[in-house]
């Protein structure tokens, strides 16, 4: 069956008597990409760090590239922590060759390598530069680059977007897009479901270190059903989660995710929506991932 | 390998600095410094005395002048005493001019007493160093006085006092009618020569060199292993506070994290230690004939080859324990506080090497440089004093690796919970199962 490069199952992890990571199991298949979503302290990083052995788990499994974690597979990983971190006093480039060398790469290739890489994330005039005198965005994408250099099969990403600018992000996204074309796996967590939603195949959703959603995230999305209403709007939009059909209302300021009880209810909830503002845009949709997101974990401090 | 590259890489961080360049230079200059300036300043206190001699005795003053005039040649027990002078002095000393200038006092019909007030003043004001008060009866009560206001200096003290010895001795002679050549025959000195006795063979010491140059290496034993080792403990608390562990913990090996730290920061330790060893010995092949015998003696191929072995003991050993301290604790301040521990334990060696150096084959020496925490001092102190047995030799240096062995066993799993606990504390049950852990 094992088309899975990595398989989690029933992982346990508690951190002075507090339970930081409740019976979670999770799957990636080769060459996709799989978002672990949950709000912070959540439990992710806590998994992440299990899965690269950094910490042992209290009791569950864990198989990765179709075995048991060991010294070899690590060549063939590329982590990006959450708490990022470089040497201040090394320069841009040897701090690269010297990552890419504990990766088992010889410094003649990473050397280039690396100098291309710089050049794509417009950090080449900084190649002789000491990483102290980079700015903080700067020294995000290095460690980034350094994530990649090596050619991993596996990049286990924590929350890789975090620090980075509007241009950047669209960087980071391509490169993650360009690396599962060429078979490579990915596994990403975030708290920004907008970034997820984009380029996410399938998805683990945790809260207070229990799963509360997975799957992909087109199953996902159906299961909720084409009973919502985005809108773009102008005007004081107050009245709308009063209206008597309305499930739950969304307001982001000049625009709005509507839930209906029924997508029947679509046509009302148009004509009183124009009587009262300026519309833009109305547009039926599946709920957003933001939606999806803010409802379990809400649920699931209730329950 | 990957340890290489962590090798390469904090070898590299550290001798490229600058603080390495400017320390290798400077270490030896302080070094020197805190050894001769106080030597120069004695010399400098030591311009030229006068002192005023009121012989009452009649006989002394005469002879006491032309002592000091040429004192190298005197026979006379002043000769030999003054020889630690003058291997400091200037060559002038041997030309005859002298640092003591003897100024004759008029006596007259002056009484001690009056003589002591008057140059009181006389010596307060400066006009004058000191007063030489010379009794009549000298010769029986064996008692001369100095007033000065300065009397440390030990080998003016000496001079004088040997010389009126001498002076009195070849009076009484003299006045017994023995020829004078045989009376200053029969005063002169005995030149003491010191040899070492060793397998390989006797060579000629002095006993005063190998207890200064037996303390000067375990002084820079010392200061390395203490420079070095906070360079370890901050170089892993660096890591643990950027948080650049986790990649490296991802990386590799922690095992090779750990040793990569210490060999890498140990080589560059080695170097610098390289650098002054290879110039001191060029300085001493350049000016050897300048140099006393004793120190070359003292700086045999056989000490170099166990400075090496003990300095890299005691470099593991340490920064071992050093970069546990790093790897424990989350901030310079707590870092400090540990370090303390480490450097009194280092003190230890240290007291007990100074009686180790004078009696090196005490049961006291011989216990204590077989604990191997106190090994790579207390064993070198006694081999540069005399050589231990090999046994004694090789089971220090045996139960030394083996310690370090198992601190850096133990080191490695304790690096890595420790590493990545940034803030939390580990529960006792939670190292365990980190210790069992492969």
């Amino acid at each position: 069956m094992n088309d899975n490069v990595l398989m989690l199952n029933e992982l346990v992890k508690d951190f002075n008597g507090k339970r930081a990571v409740d019976r979670i199991s999770m799957s990636l298949a080769k060459g996709q990409i799989l978002g672990l979503l949950g709000p912070n302290g959540a439990g992710k990083t806590t998994t992440i760090r299990m899965v690269l052995n950094i910490i042992i788990p209290d009791s569950g499994t864990i198989e990765i590239l179709g075995q048991k974690f060991s010294e070899k597979m690590k060549d063939r990983i590329g982590y990006l922590p959450e708490e990022r971190g470089l040497y201040r006093k090394l320069k841009v480039l040897d701090t690269l060759c010297f990552l890419a060398e504990l990766k088992g790469m010889k410094t003649s290739v990473s050397r280039e390598r690396g100098r291309e890489m710089l050049k794509r994330f417009d950090l080449d005039a900084y190649e002789n530069k000491k990483v102290e005198e980079l700015s903080k965005g700067m020294a995000q994408k290095l460690q980034f680059i350094a994530t990649i250099l090596h050619s991993p099969e596996l990049l286990i990403l924590d929350e890789p977007f975090a620090g980075l600018d509007p241009v950047n992000i669209e960087l980071v996204k391509d490169i993650i897009l360009e690396k599962k074309r060429e078979g490579v796996s990915v596994i990403f967590s975030t708290h920004l479901m907008d970034y997820a939603e984009k380029i996410v195949d399938s998805l683990v959703m945790i809260n207070n270190g229990r799963k509360v959603l997975d799957g992909r995230l087109a199953d996902i999305k159906s299961r909720y059903g084409k009973k919502f209403v985005h809108i773009e709007y102008a005007g004081d939009a107050g009245f709308v989660a009063k209206l008597p059909y309305v499930k739950s209302a969304k307001d982001y300021g000049r625009e709005m995710e509507i839930e209906l009880d029924n997508i029947a209810a679509k046509d009302r909830l148009l004509r009183d929506l124009m009587a009262k503002l300026t519309l833009d845009a109305f547009q039926l949709s599946e709920p957003s991932l933001q939606h999806i997101f803010l409802r379990n974990v809400q649920e699931g401090e209730k329950a | 390998m990957k340890i290489w590259a962590i090798i390469k890489k904090e070898y590299k961080a550290i001798v490229k600095k600058k603080t390495f360049i400017i320390s290798t230079i400077l270490t030896p200059i302080i070094m020197g410094g805190m050894m001769f300036v106080p030597v120069l300043l004695m010399r400098m206190g030591r311009v030229e005395k006068k002192i005023a001699v009121a012989d009452y005795s009649g006989g002394i003053y005469a002879k006491l002048v032309e002592f000091n005039k040429k004192k190298p040649t005197t026979p006379g027990t002043a000769e030999k005493k003054f020889d630690v002078n003058e291997a400091m002095s200037k060559p002038k000393l041997e030309d005859g001019d002298s640092k003591i200038l003897f100024q004759a006092v008029n006596i007259g019909q002056r009484a001690p007493q009056d003589l002591i007030k008057e140059y009181e003043a006389k010596i307060l004001n400066k006009e004058i160093d000191g007063l030489l008060l010379i009794p009549a009866d000298v010769g029986q009560t064996r008692q001369a006085s100095l007033y000065a206001k300065s009397i440390s200096d030990f080998s003016t003290n000496q001079f004088i006092s040997s010389s009126i010895r001498t002076i009195i001795s070849q009076n009484l002679l003299l006045e017994k009618q023995i020829d004078p050549q045989i009376v200053s025959d029969a005063t002169r000195d005995i030149d003491l020569e010191t040899y070492k006795v060793k397998k390989e063979g006797t060579t000629k010491t002095s006993s005063g060199l190998d207890y200064i140059l037996s303390l000067a290496m375990m002084v820079i034993l010392f200061a390395t292993l203490i420079g070095y080792g906070q360079i370890i403990m901050r170089s892993v608390l660096e890591e643990k506070n950027s948080r650049v562990v986790e990649i490296l913990i991802s990386s590799t090996r922690t095992t090779h994290l750990f040793f990569g730290k210490i060999l890498g920061i140990g080589l560059a330790g080695l170097t610098q230690v390289a650098i002054w060893i290879l110039c001191a010995m060029a300085l001493v092949s350049r000016f050897s004939g300048a140099l006393d015998s004793g120190i070359i003696g003292f700086l045999t191929p056989e000490i170099g080859f166990f400075f090496v072995i003990f300095f890299t003991l005691g470099f593991f050993l340490y920064s071992i324990l050093f970069s546990l301290v790093g790897a424990a604790v989350n901030t310079d301040q707590e870092a400090q506080q540990f370090s303390a521990i480490i450097t009194w334990m280092m003190l230890i060696p240290y007291l007990i090497g100074i009686s180790v150096t004078q009696n090196p084959n005490a049961t006291l020496a011989v216990v204590t440089s077989l604990i191997p925490l106190f090994t790579p001092i207390l064993m070198f102190m006694r081999i540069t004093g005399s050589m231990p047995p090999p046994l004694q030799i090789w089971f220090s240096i045996g139960a030394t690796l083996l310690t370090i062995y198992l601190l850096a066993w133990l080191g490695a799993k304790i690096f890595r919970v420790g590493i990545l606990m940034y803030g939390k504390k580990p529960t006792i049950k939670e190292i365990f199962r980190w210790l069992r852990y492969k």
